[in-house]
């Protein structure tokens, strides 16, 4: 019995192991280029962020609107800055990596090691963008005050951020696997981000679409990556909404799970490795 | 220098522009699949940029005086003109650090022709004409809702095309020259794109602040809202004077640091 106990407690540190020098690894990759990481961090935030601004500033200030969509112009900019936080939390480019892996055909690499590849990539992917989330995090937690916002709400809006993380790669998963089929699967995944970025509410707030076209936003999964985070932390959801959205953000994980299995058996069946 | 000889050096240039477009259409041609996702990607992209401005409208019937057919109309001249940069330069920009950082420069200086003639011209993305034929059609499509006169005026477009692909080339230039005196010029790329973002709005609808810099310093807005706006209003005298005047700058600036950094490249091939 007592073997029996070390071996499951040696396989369970193995399976640890692994996934913590991947995000080890990962956390270093993205500190290397101390510039990089920060303009991209910058960049990624303040782009969307001025887009927004200047169409309130368009919309209200010169203009003249006093409302739009139920929501006034300090809403509106306390939204705008509630987003900066939640997009620096939704991206990650880990499945155009791997994408290239099954094009190039390095994941044969990848076969022959005691990891899940998908789940390899992810964790070391995802990294930088954890590192982000709490970086965010503090700065929403401490800036937030000023604001009046919840701490609490702020953590359990980032938490909301981060499962929007793992669908997000978990969709670019499964489209990457068309890659099995066609040499280039590089197309599809720049749809999904630009579909995302309409429709994960960090350009606009999704309530802003008009009644007819709001079901496109909801019976897709993109609204809980930005939207979804900014209207918990801004207290525009109740608890009650929050954990209702918790839940259909964990069947999405679950759908896309089932998914990915599935997609990935197909893949792995049709492969033929062209690495040398 | 005689007239022959200007006649035989654009005779040299045009053969070889020539077989560059001829051997590009054949690997077109011959990646089928990937001509068609890259003109889906794009179709997607205008998609999108439409739909964003009919939630704006949807809400207000007029943004910084823009009714929701002018700014149709800017996006229609904004898709072309940018469509024009994506088949003749895109590619070209892409690889050009490469040109730099791996000596693959060394060969385009050993040719007849001017160096930056053959690293601009190189490679071209032909499945991009669809995406500015669509473009096209979204400006004539709303031109009369837009209040656009048209008739004779349409000639003027061709003119503001070329106005908005000359000042797209001379900003992305400005962006990668400095290879020559980075390693990676990836931050300043993501820049660029982060920057290029303001061209996809009428300048009208900025701040004072955000539109002189981007009429002036980076003047992202000669790519598709100024044409649009020369055609819908016209411009006043001092805004033909200010294009005039940046546009110049810009390439006095770019063949400065062109020639500085060709007297610091050393080449990585050897």
């Amino acid at each position: 019995m007592s073997g029996r106990a070390a071996n499951i407690r040696r396989g369970l540190g193995l399976g640890l192991g692994w996934r913590v020098a991947a995000l080890k690894n990962g956390f270093r990759d993205a500190t290397v280029y101390r510039i990089e990481f920060i303009s991209e961090i910058f960049g990624a935030a303040f782009v969307p962020a001025a887009i927004q601004a200047v169409l309130w500033y368009a919309i209200f200030k010169v203009g003249g609107a006093t409302e739009i969509a139920g929501m006034n112009y300090s809403e509106l900019v306390r939204y705008t800055l509630a987003t900066i936080l939640f997009t620096q939390i939704r991206g990650g480019d880990h499945d155009f990596e791997l994408m290239e892996m099954i094009r190039t055909g390095q994941l044969s690499n990848y076969l022959l090691r005691p990891v899940g590849v998908i789940e390899f990539v992810y964790i070391r992917g995802v990294a930088s963008r954890l590192l982000i989330a709490g970086i965010c995090l503090l700065l929403g937690m401490g800036v937030g005050i000023w604001f009046g916002l919840s701490p609490g709400r702020m953590l359990g809006a980032m938490f909301l951020a981060v499962l929007g993380n793992v669908i997000h790669y978990q969709i670019g998963s499964v489209l990457a696997t068309i890659a099995f089929l066609w040499e280039d699967a590089y197309s599809l995944l720049m749809v999904k981000n630009m579909a995302v970025s309409i429709l994960s509410g960090e350009l606009l707030p999704l309530n802003l679409f008009p009644e007819a076209t709001q079901w496109v936003w909801k019976s897709l999964p993109f609204y809980l990556y930005v939207f979804g985070p900014a209207q918990y932390a801004l207290g525009h959801w109740s608890h009650v909404e929050f954990a209702r959205n918790l839940a259909i953000a964990f069947l999405w994980i679950l759908f896309f799970w089932g998914a990915i299995r599935i997609s990935w058996k197909w893949g792995m069946k049709t492969y033929v490795s062209v690495g040398g | 220098m005689s007239q022959v000889f200007w006649q035989d050096r654009l005779r040299l240039y045009g053969t070889v522009w020539r077989v560059q477009f001829k051997n590009n259409w054949v690997r077109e041609a011959v990646y089928r699949m990937n001509f068609l996702s890259s003109f889906g990607v794009d179709i997607v992209w205008i998609g999108i940029e439409l739909s964003l401005f009919a939630v704006i409208y949807s809400n207000v019937p007029v943004l910084a005086g823009w009714t929701k057919y002018q700014v149709y109309f800017f996006l229609g001249i904004f898709f072309s003109s940018d469509a024009l940069f994506t088949i003749f330069f895109q590619r070209n920009f892409f690889n050009f650090s490469d040109l730099v950082n791996k000596g693959e420069l060394d060969i385009l200086l050993t040719k007849p022709v001017h160096p930056l003639f053959l690293a601009l011209t190189r490679w071209m993305n032909v499945s991009a004409f669809f995406n500015f034929l669509m473009g096209i059609f979204i400006a004539v499509h709303y031109s009369e809702p837009a209040g656009f006169q048209g008739g004779a005026r349409w000639l003027l477009l061709i003119f503001w095309l070329l106005v908005g692909l000359a000042s797209a080339v001379l900003i992305r230039f400005a962006f990668a020259v400095w290879i020559f005196w980075t390693d990676r010029n990836w931050a300043l790329l993501r820049l660029y794109y982060q920057f290029f973002a303001f061209a996809t709005k009428p300048d009208p609808i900025y701040p004072n602040v955000i539109r002189y810099l981007i009429l002036t310093a980076l003047p992202f807005a000669f790519i598709g809202s100024v044409p649009a706006r020369a055609l819908l209003h016209g411009l006043q005298a001092w805004e033909y004077l200010a294009l005039v005047l940046v546009l110049l700058g810009f390439f006095a600036l770019n063949t400065m640091l062109w020639r500085k950094g060709l007297k610091r490249y050393q080449s990585a091939s050897s």
